[in-house]
Formats: C-alpha cells, structure tokens, sequence
C-alpha cells in the first residue's frame, strides 16, 4: 500500500464511520423502510411536569412542589410523602413526594409516571423545551407543526401527516387523528396523507356495517371493483390524475376493509374484549389506544394520533392532574407490553415495538407556583416524552431553571446556544426516520444526542 | 289587452326556451367551424377534481328520494328492519361536515372512510328505492317512479334493453348521456349487472335475481367518482 492509497482507505474509513453517526444519518436523502408505524398523543390541556417529566419536590424561588396539600395522593402508585414537611415544620404546608428514580441511569421522575418506569430504558425525555406561547391553540399547534399560528391558521403540517406523506401513501388508511391536532398545511404533500380526522373510534362502525338482507358482499364488492376500474381508468385520462387516483386507492382499501371485516377495528366492544389490560372506566383513550394497536396490528394504518386530557387544571382539579398523568403513562405502558409481544404484520421475525415510534407532547406545562385557586395556571415551558427504537433510551436531555421552570439553554444549535424548541423534537423525529427536516420543517434542527 | 297579448307571447317564449331538449353530440367539431381552423384550443383542466360539499350531497340524496326530509328519507330508509340506515347523525363526520362541537374542521378529500359511507348511503337509497318503485302493492306507475323510471321484465334484460334502461339511470345520476361517457361503462355495467344476477342467491335476500341486477347498476352510478367529484 503506497502513501496515497493508505490516505485514501483512512478518509474512506472515515467517511463510512461518519455516514453512520446519528447526525449524519439524520440527514440522508432517500426516505427508508415502509415497516415503521407511528403514535403521536397530545397530552391535552397542558401538563404538569413537575409531578411528571421534569420532577421538582421542594421549594425554590417560584417552584412550589405538588404536596399533600393540593394533590389528592390515595390513587397514586408512586407516590411516597417525604418525612419532612414542605416549610420544614408544619404538616399543614403539606408534604411533598420522593423523586421517582429507575434503577440506573440519568431519569427522575414525579409520581405522575406511574407503570411507564418499568420501561425507563427506552424511555427519552426532553425537558426545557421553549414554548413562547401560553395559548392552548398556539402551543398545540406548535407542539404538532412545529410552528406557530399565523393568526388563528396553521402554517404546517403536523406530524402524523409528515409520517403518513413519507411512509403511509400506500396504506389503507395512512394516518388517523383522534382529536389530535392535525394538520394538512404545505407543499409537496400528497393528498393520500390527510390524516383522517375523527371525534371517536366508535362513530366510523356506522359507516362500515352492511344489511344481509338484500345483496351479498360479493355483489357489493363486484360494484366497488367496477368503480375502482373506473377510477383507474379516468385518472389515467386526467391532466390531473393524483384525485382519481386516490379514488382508485379508495376503492381498493374498502375493498380490503370489508373484505377483512375491518368493522371490528372500531367497534368499541370488540377492542374492549381483545385488549383486556386496560383500565377502560378510568384511563380515558383506551379504546384509542386499542384502537392503535388493533390497526398497526392489522397493518391498516402507518400512522395513529390522538387527544388524552384534560390536563387543564387551573382549579382544585389539580388535585387530579398527578392521577391523569399516572393514567396516561399507565396506558402507554400497557401499550409498550401488547407492542412488545405482538408480531410485526409485514416482519413476522420482529415484534411491532421495534418499529413502533411514539412521541406524547403537550400544549406548555403549567406555572411552577400554586394559584389562589390551589391550581397551577399556563407557563412557556414544556417536557416531551419520545419512544423509538431509533432514540436513545433512560436518556434525558435538555433542562429548566431550578428557581423558576423556565427553560435553559440545552446546547449550541448551528443558530447559537438556546433551549430546544419543539420544531427541535420534530426535526429529530423526521430525521430519525432518514428524512431530511427541511422537506416538512422550516425551522429546529434535529438533536443528535438523543439519536441512535 | 295589448298587455295581455305582451304577457302571455312572453309565457309563451319563455315555456319553449325552458322546454328541456335531449343532449345531443355535435354535428360538427370546433375546427370545423369557419374560422376555427387554426384556432389553438386550450383544452387542459385547470383544476383537479373537487369533493362535492356534504351539504349539496346530502341535498342530491334528498332529492333522487324522493324530496323527502331528512328525517323522513331517515324513517323510510330504516322501516321494515331493513339494517341499510342507521340515522344521518351516524355518517355527517365521516362524510366531511364539520363538528363544531368538538372542533372538527370540514374534510374536502376523499378517504377511504367516506368511500365506505358512500356505498352504505348508496346502497340505502338503491334497495329501498327499488324497494318503493318495483315491489310497491299496488304498483307503481313508470313515470311516478323515484329512481327505476322504465318497465323491468322479471328476467334479465339483453345487451340493447339493458342500453335504454340504463341510459336513463346514468342520466338521472351523473347528468349526461351514458354514450358520451369517457369509459367503455354501458358495457361495464352490462357485466356487473349480468354478473349479478348470476351469483345471487335468493335465500334470505327480499331481492330477486333481477332486482340485485339492477340494484347493483343504480348503486354503481350513485357511488360513481363523476358523482362525488366535479
């Protein structure tokens, strides 16, 4: 080997290592893999990180911690008072709770996190995440889109439309929204990709029952294959064919709905019977969340998104807002258990929680002091919760003010040193998935750190 | 008496102006018309396909059932346990209408979830309309029919009775003549209607072989892109 080769298989080398960094991964062209599935819940209202996410359980500067005081604790799991009252000396301050910590690694928890910690390994927080909103409507925008309103209209698409755009156009239903915030704002979106939009699992059942008393379902699908031909055919006379076409698409996945008796998928009592282990009367999505699982499990959909709360707890319902958090984290780890032991539909080898990628955000969190009503009002600062195998787990990243909650500065960004902004934690979504950002996103970056 | 004269020449002119005239195919093409020969002709769709709004959809149902109510058609569409309708409220969302109750904003795309609700409205309005118009004690009269305005034998139909019969389907449902359509379609559903009444069963069916024939063709029509989309 003469000099030259030696310095060329040395950059080579290089080359093909920095190819393989989370960073530089997260920036290749072509968009991979069709075998991924995506969750995205809204955590509506605005939670409380500081008996969830981003733990604080003594007093400092504005924080007054979640206590015995202002929280009812008997529903609580993970709760354990501290043996020292919140003023140091009367119990009627109130006692606030041990940190929730897993066995290992950097993680701390409030009591809010319920059974989600037995799955701290794969668990990825964001904390410190700027909001620069205490609007309901603007930070929910924010959280999905990645951007603010302009005016009262979203100026993005959300992230279950970019997923379902990049991944789900060959879907029967490529992304459904559940009360979630979605959005279809942009260019270069295929129409396939709407997230259809529903207020309820159990309403669409409506749409897909059949009498048996008139024709028969071969007769019924003869007409659908008829009308899908049609389409077929006035698309491909069509200067713009991408309508007829997604008819065509239509067609075919109603065919394959009532062929697989997709009825099932949103009948309420039939996702209750299969997916026993959830708490329905109080974990309040649960049909949603079964409704997930049942769909990625019949791979009908790429995408599922939907609405759990409300967190908006201004009043003495703060009492609950621990209890609400603990059901949503509850509900998320029964889902990681059936993900974990269910087959891939399209990867037998492989169990669905390794190609299963959740993000759970909020509007903002709420103010780290307790108001006149013993509740907690809207504050800019916000924790995100990310569960993907392409994510690093029992990770934490970012971080707020011990005094006051509010966001610091998390690294420096190629725009300077600043804390990460929602557009960040989408960024790193879409790259992880080898879509470059800029295709969905005009503004974060996606963070490294929490990559694989 | 002048006025008299004016007013009823003017009904007069205006009851033949409005006299509806079949749709023919012109006699000659544009480039043949004086003048035309060299004209450019942009002939390119400006626009994609548009979803009709759910409001004018569920207008159009109202109408070709007869111009009943909403909650009539809803109370004809369910008697006898027939299992085809449930109520209206059941399918506004997933036809696109907006809920402002809890926030849903209006769809004005296709889904596969709306091409599953157009066939369950289709095939309402085609079996009781066939239901209503053919099987009806004592009969009802052709041209009093809402949908199957044309006399239908109790056997299949050939390839030319089932050309008349269906041209006037197509032209109630989509507006035009069945001949001027883009697609081979009259003998496309000449074979969905003769595949019908081949495979039907009549256990357990109120429908007759010839009846899930037809049927099938008004609920083909109904469904039909050209009928969802302008």
């Amino acid at each position: 080997m003469n000099r030259r080769s030696f310095i060329q298989s040395i950059v080579g080398g290089s080359a093909a290592a920095a190819l393989g960094t989370p960073l530089f991964r997260a920036f290749a062209g072509p968009e991979v893999s069709s075998d991924e599935y995506f969750i995205f819940i809204h955590a509506q209202g605005a939670w409380d990180i500081t008996v969830g996410l981003d733990p604080r359980n003594q007093r400092a500067g504005l924080i007054e911690p979640g206590s015995t005081a202002t929280i009812d604790i008997n529903p609580l799991k993970k709760w354990v008072s501290l043996s020292t009252p919140l003023d140091g000396v009367n119990a009627s301050s109130g006692y606030s709770f041990e940190l929730v910590r897993p066995p290992s690694g950097p993680l701390v928890f409030g009591p809010g996190i319920g059974d989600l910690i037995r799955h701290y390994d794969r668990l990825t927080v964001v904390n410190g995440i700027a909001m620069n909103t205490v609007s309901h409507q603007d930070g929910t925008a924010f959280s999905a889109t990645g951007r603010h309103l302009a005016g009262t209209k979203t100026a993005g698409p959300s992230i279950d439309t970019m997923m379902a755009n990049s991944f789900g156009l060959g879907q029967l239903l490529p992304a459904v929204s559940i009360n979630y915030p979605s959005s279809f704002v942009g260019q270069g979106l295929d129409r396939r990709a709407v997230p259809l939009t529903i207020s309820g699992v159990g309403t669409l059942a409506a749409s897909l029952r059949r009498s048996a008393l008139y024709e028969s379902a071969a007769a019924r699908d003869g007409v659908t294959a008829l009308l899908s031909r049609e389409a077929q055919d006035l698309a491909s006379m069509s200067a713009n064919p991408d309508v007829m076409n997604g008819m065509y698409l239509q067609y075919e996945g109603l065919r394959r709905m009532n062929g697989e008796n997709l009825i099932n998928l949103f009948t309420d009592s039939y996702l209750r019977g299969k997916y026993t282990s959830f708490a329905y009367s109080t974990m309040s999505a649960s049909v949603n969340a079964a409704f997930t699982l049942e769909s990625l499990a019949r791979n009908a959909t790429r995408c599922v998104s939907f609405a759990y709360g409300s967190f908006d707890t201004h009043f003495t319902n703060y009492r609950n807002q621990p209890l609400l958090q603990q059901n949503l984290f509850d509900m998320i780890a029964i889902m990681l258990d059936y993900l974990d032991v269910m087959p891939h539909p399209t990867k037998p080898a492989d169990k669905l929680s390794e190609h299963t990628h959740i993000l759970v955000v909020s509007d903002f969190c709420r103010t780290p002091n307790i108001n006149a009503a013993l509740g907690r009002d809207h504050y800019p600062n916000n924790s995100s919760l990310i569960i993907s195998p392409r994510f690093r787990g029992n990770m934490s990243f970012g971080q707020s003010d011990p005094e006051q909650l509010l966001s610091l500065p998390a690294k420096t960004f190629a725009d300077g040193r600043r804390p990460v902004t929602p557009p960040d934690v989408l960024a790193s979504m879409v790259s992880a998935m080898g879509i470059d950002p800029r295709k969905y996103l005009r503004d974060g970056e996606a963070i490294p750190e929490i990559l694989r | 008496m002048n006025t008299k004269l004016t007013f009823l020449g003017g009904a007069l002119l205006l009851s033949v102006a409005c006299k509806g005239q079949e749709s023919t195919a012109p006699s000659v093409t544009l480039d043949q018309v004086p003048g035309h020969e060299s004209l450019a002709q942009d002939t390119t769709h400006k626009e994609s396909p548009r979803l009709v709004p759910a409001e004018a959809y569920i207008r159009t149902y109202l109408t070709l059932f007869g111009g009943l109510t909403a909650l009539q058609t809803q109370t004809q569409l369910t008697a006898g346990g027939s299992g085809l309708f449930d109520t209206w409220t059941a399918y506004l969302g997933a036809l696109g209408l907006p809920n402002y109750a809890t926030d849903m904003s209006r769809n004005t795309q296709t889904n596969a979830l709306m091409v599953a609700s157009f066939e369950r409205l289709g095939i309402a309005l085609c079996d009781k309309a066939l239901e209503k118009d053919l099987k009806s004690t004592p009969a009802v009269a052709v041209d009093k029919r809402m949908i199957y305005t044309f006399d239908v034998p109790a056997t299949a139909v050939d390839e030319a009775g089932f050309a008349d019969r269906f041209a006037k389907l197509h032209r109630k449902f989509l507006g035009y003549p069945a001949k001027l359509a883009p697609t081979d379609r009259t003998a496309r559903f000449f074979a969905l209607y003769n595949e019908t009444i081949k495979n039907h069963n009549p256990t357990g069916s109120r429908f007759t072989a010839v009846d899930a024939g037809w049927a099938a063709v008004c609920q083909g029509l109904i469904r039909h892109p050209e009928f969802q989309l302008y």
